[in-house]
């Protein structure tokens, strides 16, 4: 792996978890704050390939425990897109207030 | 310059492409559609590099499952399309994306050895442990959701 591939990856998979943080805090409703977390957790896999040429067994071991924490972070923020539309009958973050009282 | 390079230039462009294409589209149902085309690059990124295994989890498991679950609920939830980009907030974004360039163009980043990953180097029983212990742990995560939208469902009809 030359030089110029790793930054190549780091570039793409900072670009896109940038691209992902600016989604995620001006975004108006819950849909699009799930689409840009998973974007971000997209730029995490892809900055975990330079690590498969130094420790490749290691490398796959974060690589699952990263795909399986983050389904499960997603798995609980649908839900409670779910949860939230039932209670408030809408699903824009201006309905989420602090400490769930307006 | 090679082919495997050009390969790897035009995936990662088309990710970068997808993800922008995420944050100027209005409509949630193409975001979701451009979110699951960029993590599909993600993952033929990895394919590249022969790493097929993590190929496998990001598209079965990533894309295959929470991908379609995302997409059906942002077209269940298609609202008269918004605009959702603060281009207050790019301003910060800009400046980090900025450092980060000069971060790496200053790192001079060594040429790291070519990537050898064989599955069959990693079926160890910590590593089977960890696994089995992640499914169960994903398992209980699921029954409790189905446990908790039982009880709202019970509560709903009473």
């Amino acid at each position: 792996m030359q030089a110029i591939d790793i930054s190549i990856i780091y570039v793409t998979s900072f670009a896109i978890l940038l691209v992902g943080y600016l989604i995620a805090i001006s975004c108006k409703d819950l849909i699009r704050l799930l689409i840009s977390l998973e974007l971000m957790f997209g730029a995490v896999f892809m900055s975990l390939i330079p690590l498969f040429s130094a420790i490749s067994n290691a490398a796959f071991g974060i690589a699952i425990i990263t795909i399986f924490t983050s389904s499960g972070e997603l798995l609980v923020l649908i839900y409670a897109i779910v949860t939230l539309d039932r209670q408030k009958k809408s699903i824009y973050t201006s309905s989420v207030t602090i400490g769930g009282d307006k | 310059m090679g082919i495997e390079m050009l390969l790897l230039s035009a995936l990662a462009c088309t990710a970068v492409l997808s993800s922008l294409a995420v944050l100027l589209t209005r409509d949630n149902f193409y975001a979701s559609m451009f979110m699951s085309l960029t993590l599909v690059m993600v993952a033929v990124i990895y394919a590249l590099f022969d790493i097929q295994p993590v190929f496998v989890l990001i598209v079965f498991i990533f894309v295959g499952a929470l991908g379609m679950v995302t997409v059906a609920l942002a077209a269940t939830y298609r609202f008269a399309p918004r605009r959702q980009v603060s281009w207050l907030w790019a301003v910060p974004v800009v400046i980090t994306a900025f450092v980060l360039a000069v971060s790496v163009y200053a790192a001079q980043l060594a040429p790291i050895e070519k990537i050898q990953f064989a599955l069959q180097g990693f079926i160890t029983p910590e590593y089977l442990l960890l696994i089995l212990f992640l499914i169960s742990l994903t398992v209980l995560l699921l029954l409790s959701v189905l446990k908790l939208g039982l009880k709202e469902g019970e509560g709903g009809r009473s």
